[in-house]
């Protein structure tokens, strides 16, 4: 019939089967079972093993008789059950703890030897019972111990008494027993024969055979539990799924970037089509007005170019810097009047319009003012640098610190940027002279005064002490407009280097201040940086140090170097002599009268960490004369630190008269200089105040304007850094750097007001 | 004749064994090693298709000498002649193997292969190339492949002796690797003939280089470690408790044990001992009663015991050394970590008696829930088994996870669980009432789900048993319609319901104290 035609369906396991009685299916046979689709399950065999009479056999059994027939069973070797001996052998009787039993696994491993004692042992045992005691289990111990000692060789008799704990007796009889034993445990005829394999005499304890490390065992039957060289992979995926969630989540962040991408895209392009639109309106405007030359456009449109100039110096980091500029603001008003020419027409005709307030900013309009998109990007720099003058002098936006900071950017992603949309006022007005109490909260830090430097390079202008990196102080000089003025303050010291040399001493400050680092404020306004420099990156580099460290230790002290210093000392000496002589020598810069007293109080304040830095170098200078080598060094350093806090935390407040800040620390030096028990202690005689401001003049750098250009590098009190070669290298410079300020110094005219600072490292 | 010829390895023979009814039978036996025993010679026979645990030493008077066959000259089984006694795993023998591989061809099929197949049988007998005894030839082994026969029918000669010279270039002939590849693989052998690739391995297995098996489960079913030593059994007695037990298979005991008449195993913690007086001395310290693990059912005198293969190291592989004796396939290649062991008891006022146990991986990748289960064999044949079994798909049930036995399955193996699944599905198809009038329906997945036993088995059981069948009818005299439906037949209900009264034994869920643990999330098992 069609039986065989008819194709079954696939067994599908979630389909429901009815179950049926066969006799409610009278017609199943008629049916016929078809069962080739569901295809038939291995039995999880071998194959061969399945072939096997007895479960073949076995199996046809059970498919007849539907039961097991006892002769239809698999047979397998007997086992019997009568061992006679076994309620002997198992003592004792126990009984069902009611709860289920919970063992701890770890407690298991009791304190009992391995080994079991045999029969052979036991004669042993009964032998050496005549002379003395000794238990099963104690033998058993020792046996155990002996076994578990030994591993390619036997234990010897020496260790076995330091393993075992015995009577020298029992212990040599239990010894020479177990040596016996274990030799001749692996020549005992076994009932096949030859001797199984075996590498060395085989423990009297029977292990399973462990394996080797070489893989020699690999194939050995006997070795067996090997450990697992791998960790056994339980979940095929695992590692699949972590690597591929990974790359969902890498999916996922570039799907959003580039979403957000998209959106800019779309955001710009609107933008564009703004502006199109605009300019067309623009255009139209105008073609309606009629201004062809775009001179109604430029009327317009000038002041809003105005404005990202003018905004830059708000790009201030913090409110705090606002507080400087307020400081600063204390110029004389003739500052416009030495603005540049090239400032725009525009530009000042607005400055004029909102002249209202005292302007510290000249170029910067002042009052509220939107920024407008334009001055968001900051790219618009360019543009407006352009244009625009350099920023007037001391502004704050080119003050010292945000040079530096403006040169790396070191907010980094702090970096302060205007939003559009918000209105950023003008700093507070200030009366020039007026006590800014501001001012006073100010820390010190921060604010600059003007300041000599007696000893050359001589140098007045305006300065500001901090810290630098490592502790060193630094003297950040900041030219303003009063700089012509200071310069002719500044004497030029006698440069008496020629051949006539007048003295030892000046030959010696002549080389000293050839080595200095000591930079004058550079103008604002490079041509190397060309058009394209922002302002702010315009007062890069403005910034040099006057490094006076003893920066490391590294080269140690050379002999010339504490000549050097022996000869500097002199100097000093000398110099505070004829500082006494002529006090007059440091004043406050009287011709600037725009200088307020304030200005002059921070001024000696920055005097004050000058004479530190003198009291650090006398300590220095002070180190111990003929073995010149490192110890001084150290101790210099040492000395110093104290002083160093002493001349940052201890700056005299504003309110703080000079003189007794700088005592205080001329005694720290002083008392630095007693303990390092100088040789030349001619020079920590007592000191007058007078004095310590000599004293300070001979150490501080007097930066000449004169000399400006070739302000060399000072390594004769660049203690640490500077090793003889060192010394000689930094003169090969000066040349170099002679060079580089000429330049500037031809810039300077074009720059106008020029305005930076000048750190100086003092350590 | 028989006398002056003599018997070597690899050869084949009718050997005399009494068979369950204690009537004499004579079948065909291949003799796995000889060895001398007060100048007596004793061979080691199995007799083909029979089951390994059937292999013995016999004397020479039980062997059939007339109807010798010597080893093919690639015979496969190792032969040892000329060294009498000489144990399998001698030194000679590592070396004698390592030559062996030289001149054998790299398709020489591997020793594993030497499981007789009746096919191969017939072709063995007819033919029964000899190699002259104690020639030193032993290096072909190789593999009774025996459809050599048909490649080379004129070598045919069982009875004739020829000298080794004459037999030399058939020799060659039949080793070289060309020849073999004509051979056309045995259905029985189908499996392995597949994987030629593994044949080099088994082959290096032999030689002492071999490739680790794989390291999860504990079964080895590609036998590529079934070189001489471990076809043969090689304790001759087992001590534990009240009971002697003659192994069925090798075990790798420490080598210097083999050779004892009796091993002695500490009933309770399974330490083997050399000798009684050894035990007696290990009872006075040893105080287990039970073995060292916890207690997660007890229903009358049946407890089981849960054991960490990882914490309880010692026992694991006390336990797995027992096992190994009878068990053919279980590996014991490495450590006993991933595994759990849950070894059924029985309690009478000595202790809690071994009876039997299994072990389960505690994370398997293919489902499984057993690895290795055995009824110990004083214990066999009364339902022990089928408890061990209903145990391990307990566990399964409160894993909430469907398992099936781990492969290959032994023939009592399948034996056992095709018992088990019968009962188990029979009971739910029996139990299965009428729904409103409707004829009762279930899904193989609902079976599954019930059971915890694995779809496939189901369904294996089901055909098994002949329960499930394609029924069609006529749908309005023109349209042929058809369904699967389970029926189930007089003699299957009348053979279960007798089954069923006689097994008492039954796992009661309610006395399992057992909380799986998920291994996945501890760094070690």
């Amino acid at each position: 019939m069609s039986k065989l035609s008819f194709r079954a369906r696939a067994l599908d396991a979630s389909k429901p089967l009815p179950v049926y009685r066969s006799r409610d299916l009278p017609d199943l046979a008629d049916c016929g079972s078809i069962n080739r689709a569901v295809p038939q399950m291995p039995t999880g065999m071998e194959k061969d093993e399945e072939l096997e009479h007895h479960l073949q056999r076995a199996i046809s059994a059970k498919q007849v008789f539907r039961e097991k027939k006892e002769n239809m069973v698999i047979p397998v070797p007997e086992a019997e059950s009568n061992a006679t001996y076994y309620d002997r052998l198992y003592r004792g009787d126990v009984k069902v703890p009611k709860q289920p039993i919970h063992i701890q696994p770890w407690g298991l491993d009791l304190d009992q030897p391995d080994y079991d004692m045999d029969s052979e042992d036991e004669t042993l045992l009964i032998r050496l019972n005549r002379k003395m005691e000794i238990r099963p289990l104690q033998f058993e111990t020792m046996v155990d111990r002996l076994e578990k000692a030994t591993t390619h060789q036997l234990v010897s008799l020496s260790e076995a008494k330091l393993l075992l704990n015995e009577d020298d007796f029992l212990l040599q009889s239990v010894y020479d027993y177990w040596v016996r034993k274990r030799r001749s445990y692996g020549a005992p005829p076994f009932r096949c024969g030859a001797p199984p394999l075996r590498c060395g005499a085989p423990p009297l304890t029977p292990r399973v055979k462990q394996e080797r490390r070489d893989g020699s065992t690999n194939g050995d039957a006997y070795v067996a539990f090997r450990r697992r060289t791998e960790k056994m992979q339980t979940r095929k995926n695992r590692k699949n799924d972590e690597a591929s969630y990974e790359k969902m989540l890498r999916l996922r962040r570039e799907f959003s970037r580039t979403v957000s991408i998209l959106e800019m895209i779309k955001r710009r392009e609107k933008s564009k089509r703004e502006l199109l639109h605009l300019t067309l309106e623009e255009v139209e405007r105008r073609y309606q007005m009629e201004d062809f030359s775009g001179e109604t456009l430029r009327e317009v449109s000038l002041p809003l170019v105005e404005k990202p100039a003018y905004s830059i110096p708000v790009t201030l980091n913090n409110r705090h810097r606002t507080d400087i500029k307020t400081v600063f603001q204390k110029k004389p008003v003739s500052v416009t009047d030495q603005l540049p020419f090239n400032l725009m027409r525009p530009k000042q005709t607005a400055r004029r319009d909102r002249a209202g307030p005292p302007q510290r900013r000249p170029c910067r309009p002042a009052g509220p003012f939107t920024v407008n998109k334009a001055d968001i990007q900051q790219y618009d720099f360019h543009s407006s640098g352009e244009e625009d003058s350099p920023p007037p002098p001391l502004s704050p936006s080119s003050s010292s610190e945000e040079e530096e900071e403006e040169e790396n950017h070191p907010d980094g992603v702090y970096v302060f940027r205007r939003k559009a949309g918000c209105q950023y006022l003008s700093p507070g007005t200030k009366q020039a002279g007026g006590v800014d109490p501001a001012l006073l909260q100010l820390p010190p830090c921060v604010r600059h005064s003007l300041a000599e430097l007696i000893l050359p390079p001589h140098w007045t202008g305006l300065s500001r002490r901090r810290i630098g990196r490592g502790g060193r102080i630094l003297l950040d000089r900041a030219s303003s407009v009063l700089d012509p003025v200071l310069k002719q303050l500044d004497q030029k010291p006698p440069l008496t280097s020629g051949a006539t040399a007048a003295s030892l001493t000046e030959v010696l400050s002549n080389i000293q201040t050839l080595r200095r680092f000591c930079f004058r404020p550079r103008p604002v306004q490079g041509p190397r940086e060309g058009g394209t420099r922002t302002t702010e990156s315009s007062l890069e580099d403005n910034r040099v140090t006057c490094c006076l460290s003893p920066r490391n230790n590294s080269g140690g002290i050379t002999e010339e170097q504490y000549h050097i210093h022996q000869r500097q000392l002199i100097q000093m000496q000398k110099q505070q002599l004829e500082k006494l002589q002529n006090p007059v020598l440091y004043r406050h810069p009287a011709p600037c009268g725009t200088q307020s007293t304030k200005s002059s109080e921070s001024s000696s304040k920055t005097l004050d960490s000058a004479s530190a830095q003198f009291a650090a170098s006398a300590v220095i200078s002070a180190a111990p004369p003929p073995p010149p080598p490192p110890p001084p060094r150290g101790h210099v350093t040492t000395e110093n630190k104290p002083y160093k806090a002493n001349g940052v935390l201890h700056p005299s407040g504003p309110s703080r008269p000079p003189y007794s800040s700088s005592s205080s620390l001329s005694r720290l030096g002083l008392s630095a200089r007693g303990s390092s028990s100088s040789s030349s202690s001619s020079s920590s005689s007592p000191q007058s105040l007078p004095n310590q401001r000599n004293q300070l003049g001979s150490v501080s750098l007097t930066h000449q304007h004169t000399a400006r250009p070739s302000v060399p590098p000072t390594s004769a009190l660049k203690l640490a850094a500077a090793a003889a070669a060192a010394a000689t290298a930094s003169l090969d410079r000066a040349p170099k750097v002679s060079t580089a300020r000429d330049s500037h110094e031809s810039e300077r005219p074009l720059n106008g007001l020029s305005e930076t600072t000048l750190p100086m490292e003092v350590t | 004749m028989a006398d002056n010829v003599e018997i070597v390895e690899g050869c084949r023979l009718p050997v005399l064994r009494k068979n369950q009814e204690h009537e004499d039978e004579w079948p065909l036996a291949e003799i796995l090693s000889v060895k001398e025993v007060s100048s007596r010679k004793l061979y080691y026979v199995h007799y083909i298709d029979f089951n390994k645990r059937l292999d013995e030493w016999v004397t020479g008077d039980r062997l059939d000498m007339k109807k010798l066959q010597f080893p093919k000259k690639e015979a496969k089984t190792p032969t040892k002649n000329g060294l009498p006694g000489s144990r399998p795993s001698s030194p000679e023998r590592e070396v004698r193997k390592s030559l062996d591989l030289n001149v054998q061809s790299a398709t020489a099929p591997s020793r594993g292969k030497t499981l007789p197949t009746p096919k191969r049988k017939v072709e063995a007998v007819s033919l029964a190339t000899q190699v002259p005894p104690a020639t030193p030839v032993p290096s072909l082994p190789s593999s009774t492949e025996a459809s050599q026969a048909s490649v080379f029918p004129a070598v045919r000669d069982p009875n004739t002796f020829k000298s080794r010279e004459d037999h030399e270039p058939i020799s060659s002939l039949t080793t070289n690797g060309t020849a073999r590849r004509l051979i056309p693989s045995q259905p029985g052998r189908k499996r392995k003939a597949n994987c030629g690739g593994t044949d080099e391995d088994s082959q290096d297995s032999s030689d002492g280089i071999p490739s680790a098996p794989r390291m999860t489960g504990s079964l080895v079913s590609d036998r590529s470690h079934d070189d001489i030593v471990t076809r043969m059994k090689n304790i001759e007695c087992i001590e534990l408790g009240r009971h002697r037990l003659k192994p069925w298979y090798f075990s790798p005991y420490p080598q210097e044990l083999t050779a004892l008449p009796i091993l002695y195993l500490c009933e309770f913690c399974l330490k083997y001992l050399k000798s009684l007086k050894c035990l007696q001395r290990h009872l006075t310290k040893c105080n287990l009663r039970h073995p060292p693990g916890n207690e997660i059912y007890r229903k009358g005198t049946i407890s089981f015991f849960e054991i960490d293969g990882r914490k309880n190291k010692t026992y694991s592989q006390n336990l797995c050394l027992l096992a190994k004796c009878f068990l053919d396939h279980k590996t014991l290649y490495y450590d006993t970590d991933p595994f759990l062991f849950y070894v059924m008891t029985e309690y009478d006022s000595k202790g809690f008696h071994i009876v039997g146990y299994f072990s389960k991986e505690k994370e398997s990748t293919e489902d499984y829930n057993v690895a290795c289960i055995l009824t110990l064999p004083p214990y066999q044949r009364r339902g022990y088994g089928k408890l061990l079994i209903e145990f391990s798909y307990e566990l399964s049930k409160v894993e909430g996870k469907t398992g099936t036995p781990e492969k290959p399955l032994s023939d009592l193996g399948l034996l056992s669980y095709r018992s088990y699944w019968s009962q188990t599905i029979l009971e739910i198809l029996m139990d299965l009432k009428p729904d409103n009038g409707e004829r009762p329906q279930i899904t193989i997945n609902e079976i599954s789900e019930i059971t915890s036993v694995k779809k496939e088995d189901v369904i294996s059981t089901l055909q098994y048993l002949n329960l499930i069948n394609y029924y069609k009818m006529w749908l309005f005299s023109y349209k042929k319609y058809g369904q699967y439906i389970l029926t189930l037949s007089e003699d299957i209900v009348d053979g279960h319901e007798r089954a069923m009264q006689k097994r008492h034994l039954r796992i009661d869920p309610k006395c399992l104290h057992f909380t799986p643990k998920d291994w996945s999330k501890r760094g070690k098992w």
